[in-house]
């Protein structure tokens, strides 16, 4: 018998193909964010609240991941931008050849912001890098404030935690100190921004992180080349 | 349940890495998970005895060790050389 050391990542192949895109994504000036929650805690209607308030010349676009349905794309094609569902059937994630797949077609010159809304999953999405410049947790207060110690994985990758749903916590028992005291434990500068996609209270902020994000777009992208 | 894709990933790369040793087998493979990796070891074993069985691969064996923050690496491969006709 014999040992030999082996090398290498175990999503190797998807690594590559998302090193591939990051870089393309770099070349183009896009600022690829990356939306991962539960199902249901709001990543479409954050979209929606967020594409209302784009101008028209916004050069935005949407990637939409869901197991079935187009429904998302369909919510999310209102506002005039470009938008693809992509229906992964039966899978658990976004993969970055899914990405890449549902990219073919579009002049990436033409887009400065690509927002992908992954499939609503804490846990999967997690492993699969698709070329994103962040990765962003939304986290809705009738989920529970324990949530990022029940899946630490994705609140320790993700650079922002958007706490949604804000107009319903007087109707619920969540305390917002301790679950962004959670998500600190388990990634002490874990950004946290709280919203409402209902009464659109936070959005603001929500939107100046973004436009400081793409302001600062290109170094992003060469930092995270190598 | 990403756990079958990644033991699937798994497989293939050794697989690919038993090629290069040929006519070794590969028998065991070591993975290194990390606590924030998002990969349950439990369910990752599960799977990869369920792909391995009844595979060109099997009895591969899977050892699975402690990675650091998010790692999801490779550690090593174990290979047996076949053994000679007649020995």
């Amino acid at each position: 018998m014999t040992r030999v050391p082996m090398e290498g990542k175990v999503l190797n192949e998807n690594q590559q193909v998302a090193a591939e895109l990051r870089a393309e994504f770099a070349r183009h000036g896009v600022l690829a964010l990356n939306l991962i929650s539960s199902p249901g805690s709001g990543k479409t209607a954050l979209l929606e609240r967020t594409l209302e308030r784009f101008a028209p010349e916004r050069r935005v676009a949407v990637l939409t991941g869901d197991i079935q349905t187009d429904a998302d794309a369909a919510r999310l094609a209102k506002y005039g931008f470009p938008v693809r569902q992509i229906c992964t059937a039966g899978a658990c994630h976004l993969d970055a050849r899914m990405v890449r797949r549902a990219l073919e077609g579009w002049d990436l010159a033409t887009i400065d912001l690509l927002f992908i809304e992954n499939v609503g999953n804490l846990v999967c999405p997690t492993s699969y890098d698709l070329g994103e410049a962040k990765k962003i947790v939304l986290l809705s207060v009738t989920e529970g404030e324990e949530k990022p110690l029940k899946y630490p994985g994705i609140f320790f990758k993700a650079e922002l935690m958007l706490l949604n749903k804000i107009d319903l916590l007087p109707y619920v028992p969540f305390r917002v100190e301790t679950a962004v005291e959670n998500a600190r434990s388990i990634h002490p500068e874990i950004q946290v921004l709280q919203l409402s996609c209902q009464t659109g209270v936070g959005l603001d902020g929500w939107l100046e992180w973004v436009d400081a994000q793409a302001a600062a777009g290109l170094n992003i992208g060469q930092q995270n080349i190598q | 349940m990403h756990e079958m894709g990644i033991a699937n990933s798994i497989l293939e790369a050794v697989r690919t890495e038993a090629a290069a040793h040929a006519p070794a087998r590969a028998t065991k493979v070591g993975v290194k998970i990390g606590e924030m990796a998002g990969v349950e070891p439990s369910s990752l074993a599960f799977c990869f005895e369920v792909l391995v069985k009844g595979s060109d691969l099997e009895p591969l064996e899977l050892e699975i060790r402690p990675g650091t923050a998010d790692e999801l690496a490779f550690a090593y491969l174990e290979l047996e050389e076949p053994e000679l006709e007649g020995s």
